[in-house]
């Protein structure tokens, strides 16, 4: 009895520790994003060589993560709520691990603009970037307060995103069009957009994810406005 | 409780009552039966003897009569066992009586003797038997037997004395169990009640047994554990709630962490210092809380180095909030090993303070690196040779002069900021008519409003209550003012000075035509070089001090500084002052 108590309360553990280390893996994410927007914004090209530095922690983390979960699953082979629990933070890992990865691209861009002079003031890469930030705190606080609602109006974000993306697309594509010597602060700008977009969609894949694990509903290719309202309520019916 | 010691005490009684009348029954009985016992055998022995000597036949003969005499059975047995004789009728026919112990007994000892059971009494009998003797031959046995009635019904009059005397004793001893157990109990019951207050957790009050016996001194020891108890969980509540009103009214925010990382307690300060934002924070983590990734990098660090950790975190995205962050160990209290104290101060404002500080620094600098700059450029240009050709050398020296003055200016109005601030600006309050002062400051200014074709005038109504105020504070703050809607109107522009009497205050009103402020700027006029216009204001020689200084004399005079703008139509500012009470009549 005193054994599979301990037992328990160890395996109880490890799934507290692969929770804690994903958050401190969003945090660290949350922060080279804030890190590369100030780098962006001030000009500050040391900043966005802290991040490019700062990936080598979130890839070790990444490692790390996905190791605990592969051990959880061989050695206690987790059912119904645990296995979803488990399952979910492995692709959460993933798409961290590559929102840290865009976080660096993004600073490599920010490197090139910073040696040149600044072809516009910023205006909405600041509020991309913000929504993005905002999108992944969102998902993981759902994730940690398994909270579907939360998680669904998370994944609706996305289209602001996708709208300030195109907008900034076409200005860019004017300012292409006056004059060739902005094309390639331009791009650069337009990458970086990009990689912001990107940033989104996978904050918006780890809020489908919270969706999958709280209700066992797969919402992953559905657009969010096509997710029916209620498709956090079947919580209740789940046994 | 009662019954069961009650039980107890009678049992006891009884056990040793029946143990003493079972040895007294025991021996007595004994004895009685062993001394009728012998009586009777020396009696039948004593009839017996008669007839010893006298021949068999004769006694057989004469047996009847013998058993009459002797009230006994009388057996004639001769030589080889044949019953020759016998008074007891149904015993006739049974056969030879040789082998018969008390007949064996007889024959080998002289005399023999036999207790047994006789089937045709019904009745335990005692035969005594001798031999007949002829001689020395042995020529038959007489052998007398008489029933132990006698014996028996002796020792059963001695059992029924006996068990009513057993009786009586426990009727004894039930009235002696009674009142023992009463005696015992009550003390025992009262304590029992007490210790169930004590248990339900009621004040119990005090024993009252004063008895010399263990009971009364049992009773003076629970009494005296009870007031100890007392002691200390009073002692204990008050020390618990000198350490909960701590916790919970401290102006910092407390959070103690579990042995497992998560969030135990947090005090009311934590609360109203977090606010809503991160809602319930009890029970999780901090990272799960708070998602702060430098308050985990620290707690990692406390983890990791046992040593407490200080730092200042930024929390929050709108308004940002700095908390110095203490984390230590909990130790030295018994079950709170391994647990984390975070503590919280918010400095917030004193980071804002500090950074006012160096930027006050910094624009102090800047203030007169401008001037320095320009008188050094101008004498350096008339040393190289300028000074020679004297018309540009007035030129340079004017404007040196100016820049000097500014400098003046500035190093003057910092002297007196400074002084207002370290409270060493000596105020001389007073009873002060507004009217006079007025017009003297008018006076001054009246030339420079010229210059500029500005309409400056006042209007001062009569019968205006005289004003709590230092004169020459006062004409100080009038003429910053003044100067500062002079400065900033255009030419042909108007500035006017009003006042009237609001309920304990006067208001002194100065209107311009002015360019205004921006109506989010307005908030940030009293601070120190704050300007909205920078260039404009240093053109126009201002120092970004004058309504900096304004501000402070306003406070010190107990009044206030209100102003109101709209940009390009004209400012206007409003100065409440205490009218002056004598308080000496």
């Amino acid at each position: 009895m005193e054994e599979v108590k301990r037992t328990s309360q160890h395996y109880e553990m490890e799934l507290q520790s692969i929770k804690q280390n994903l958050l401190y893996l969003g945090a660290l994410t949350e922060h080279a994003i804030e890190n590369v927007l100030a780098s962006l914004l001030d000009r500050k090209s040391d900043l966005a060589r802290t991040v490019i530095d700062g990936d080598a922690e979130i890839d070790r983390l990444d490692t790390e993560i996905e190791e605990q979960c592969i051990r959880l699953l061989a050695l206690r082979q987790p059912i119904a709520r645990d296995l979803r629990f488990i399952t979910t933070a492995i692709k959460i890992n993933g798409h961290l691990e590559r929102i840290g990865d865009m976080a660096v691209n993004i600073a490599e861009r920010v490197l090139a603009l910073n040696e040149e002079p600044q072809l516009k003031p910023y205006i909405d890469l600041p509020r991309m970037a913000e929504i993005a930030r905002e999108m992944i705190r969102g998902s993981l606080d759902a994730f940690v307060r398994e909270d579907c609602q939360l998680a669904n109006s998370i994944r609706r974000k996305d289209a602001e995103i996708d709208t300030l993306n195109e907008q900034i697309f076409r200005e860019l594509l004017t300012f292409m069009l006056e004059d060739a010597r902005t094309i390639h602060r331009a791009l650069l700008i337009m990458q970086v957009s990009k990689n912001l977009e990107r940033i989104a969609d996978h904050a918006k894949g780890i809020a489908d994810m919270v969706v999958y694990m709280v209700t066992g509903i797969n919402v992953r290719h559905q657009w969010p406005g096509e997710t029916p309202d209620d498709v956090c309520d079947t919580k209740r019916q789940q046994p | 409780m009662h019954g069961k010691l009650f039980l107890k005490i009678f049992g006891s009684y009884l056990v040793i009552a029946a143990i003493a009348i079972g040895v007294v029954g025991f021996l007595v009985g004994n004895q009685i039966r062993e001394k009728l016992d012998r009586q009777i055998e020396a009696e039948l022995f004593a009839y017996a003897r008669i007839v010893e000597l006298a021949p068999v036949r004769e006694v057989a003969q004469r047996a009847e009569e013998i058993a009459r005499i002797t009230l006994a059975r009388v057996t004639v047995i001769d030589r080889d066992g044949t019953v020759i004789a016998e008074t007891d009728r149904d015993a006739l026919a049974i056969g030879s009586h040789f082998d018969r112990p008390e007949i064996q007994e007889a024959r080998v000892r002289g005399k023999g003797t036999a207790v047994r059971y006789s089937q045709t009494v019904g009745e335990e009998m005692k035969y005594v038997a001798l031999p007949i003797r002829k001689g020395d031959q042995i020529a038959g046995y007489i052998r007398l037997a008489r029933p132990l009635v006698e014996v028996r019904r002796s020792v059963e009059a001695f059992t029924g004395i006996l068990l009513r005397s057993f009786l009586v004793i426990l009727a004894l001893s039930v009235a002696a169990a009674l009142f023992f157990s009463r005696r015992l109990t009550a003390p025992i019951r009262e304590m029992e009640r007490f210790t169930e207050r004590l248990r339900r957790g009621e004040a119990p009050g005090t024993l009252l047994i004063r008895t010399p016996d263990e009971i009364g001194l049992l009773a003076e020891n629970i009494n005296y554990i009870v007031e100890e108890l007392q002691k200390r969980i009073d002692a204990l509540q008050e020390e618990k709630a000198k350490v909960e009103a701590a916790f919970s009214s401290a102006m910092d925010g407390v959070l103690l962490l579990g042995i497992d990382g998560k969030i135990e307690t947090l005090n009311q300060g934590m609360r109203s210092l977090i606010g809503e934002r991160y809602g319930e924070i009890a029970g999780k983590t901090p990272l799960e809380a708070f998602r702060n990734l430098d308050l985990q990098k620290a707690l990692d660090q406390h983890r990791a180095s046992g040593r407490p950790v200080s730092q200042e975190i930024v929390f929050g995205e709108e308004p940002p909030h700095v908390f110095d962050v203490a984390i230590s160990g909990v130790r030295g209290v018994s079950g709170s090993e391994g647990k984390t104290l975070l503590v919280f101060h918010d400095v917030t404002r004193l980071k804002k303070l500090e950074r006012m500080r160096v930027d006050f620094v910094a624009n102090v600098t800047h203030e007169i690196k401008t001037p320095l700059t320009a008188i050094l450029g101008f004498v350096e240009t008339l040393q190289e040779g300028a000074i020679e050709d004297r018309e540009t050398a007035r030129k340079f020296l004017g404007t040196i002069a100016r820049h000097a003055e500014r400098l003046n200016r500035l190093v003057e109005d910092l002297l007196t900021i400074s002084n207002i601030e370290l409270g060493e600006m000596r105020f001389c309050f007073e009873s002060v008519a507004l009217s006079g002062i007025v017009q003297s400051v008018m006076h001054i200014l009246h030339v420079k409003a010229q210059e500029k074709r500005i309409d400056l005038a006042a209007e001062i109504p009569d019968g205006l209550p005289p004003i709590r105020a230092d004169r020459d504070r006062l004409s100080q703050i009038l003429i910053n003012v003044l100067d500062n809607a002079v400065k900033f109107t255009p030419e042909g522009g108007r500035v006017r000075l009003s006042a009237a009497a609001a309920g304990d205050e006067v208001l002194l009103r100065i209107a311009d035509t002015g360019i205004g402020v921006p109506r989010d700027e307005i908030g940030r006029l009293g601070e120190r070089f704050y300007r909205v216009d920078k260039t404009r204001s240093r053109e126009l020689g201002g120092t970004g001090l004058g309504l900096s200084i304004v501000k402070h004399l306003m406070a010190a005079h107990r009044g206030r500084m209100e102003i109101e703008s709209q940009l390009g139509r004209g400012t206007t500012v409003s100065l409440y002052f205490p009218v002056f009470r004598d308080t000496s009549a």
